[in-house]
């Protein structure tokens, strides 16, 4: 599975529990999704929609 | 601005076509793909351990040589039952700042529990597995840290393996 997140960023933003998860859960999906040995699956959100929704949850520890 | 400035051109056109003409044998092609290997049980009934290029281990073990020329063909052991405050990233190569302030961003440590007490996952290994991703000589790679690591993990008999850049 391929991400278009920032390196060191693999499974997200900081705190967004959710999206940590949802990306472990896509990956391991493939095990029964992917066709054939090298299939490479783009995950649906970029690295600008990952921050966002990661500043949203910041905003709302902090508030 | 010049007049070439729309064109899309190659600065150096021609010095290699590929990661692979620059650095031989260090990208995986077609030809060295194995056969898909489909899962024997379900993930909720699956035990899954973790292998990671991210260089996190324990506080108080061996530092990984983060300067080493040529890279650092160790693997440490990191028990799947840590607390992030357990441990530390040895590894200068990627930005940390998202993982110095949670450390899940790049190895989902709690994450991975959490899905397990969820039921998508059957359980974790004892250890989850760890080294860092700067090494120099792919063939060495392959030959000393890959064959370690698949034997400790295949020890303790996970039916998934997730592995992960860093």
């Amino acid at each position: 599975m391929f991400l278009p997140f920032m390196m060191g960023h693999h499974f997200g933003v900081p705190f967004h529990v959710e999206l940590q998860k949802r990306i472990i859960k896509e990956a391991l999906r493939r095990i029964k999704l992917a066709e054939n040995s090298g299939d490479i699956y783009h995950f649906p959100m970029t690295w600008a929609q990952a921050r966002t929704e990661g500043k949203e949850i910041e905003r709302l520890r902090v508030g | 601005m010049t007049e070439n400035s729309d064109d899309i051109t190659e600065l150096r056109p021609g010095l290699w076509d590929t990661v692979n003409d620059r650095y031989p044998g260090s990208m995986i092609t077609k030809a060295d793909l194995i056969p898909l290997a489909k899962a024997a049980k379900p993930l909720s009934a699956s035990r899954l351990t973790f292998v990671s290029t991210s260089g996190v281990q324990r506080r108080g073990t061996m530092p990984f040589d983060t300067v080493h020329p040529v890279g650092d063909y160790t693997f440490r052991r990191v028990p799947s039952d840590s607390k992030p405050g357990d441990l530390e990233i040895h590894q200068l190569k990627y930005p940390t700042v998202g993982a110095k302030r949670d450390l899940n961003v790049i190895f989902p440590i709690e994450r991975l529990r959490d899905l397990v007490n969820e039921g998508f996952i059957g359980g974790l290994t004892d250890n989850f597995y760890t080294f860092i991703g700067y090494n120099m000589d792919a063939e060495r790679l392959e030959r000393t840290l890959a064959e370690d690591i698949a034997a400790a993990v295949e020890a303790e008999k996970p039916d998934v393996v997730l592995l992960a850049p860093a």
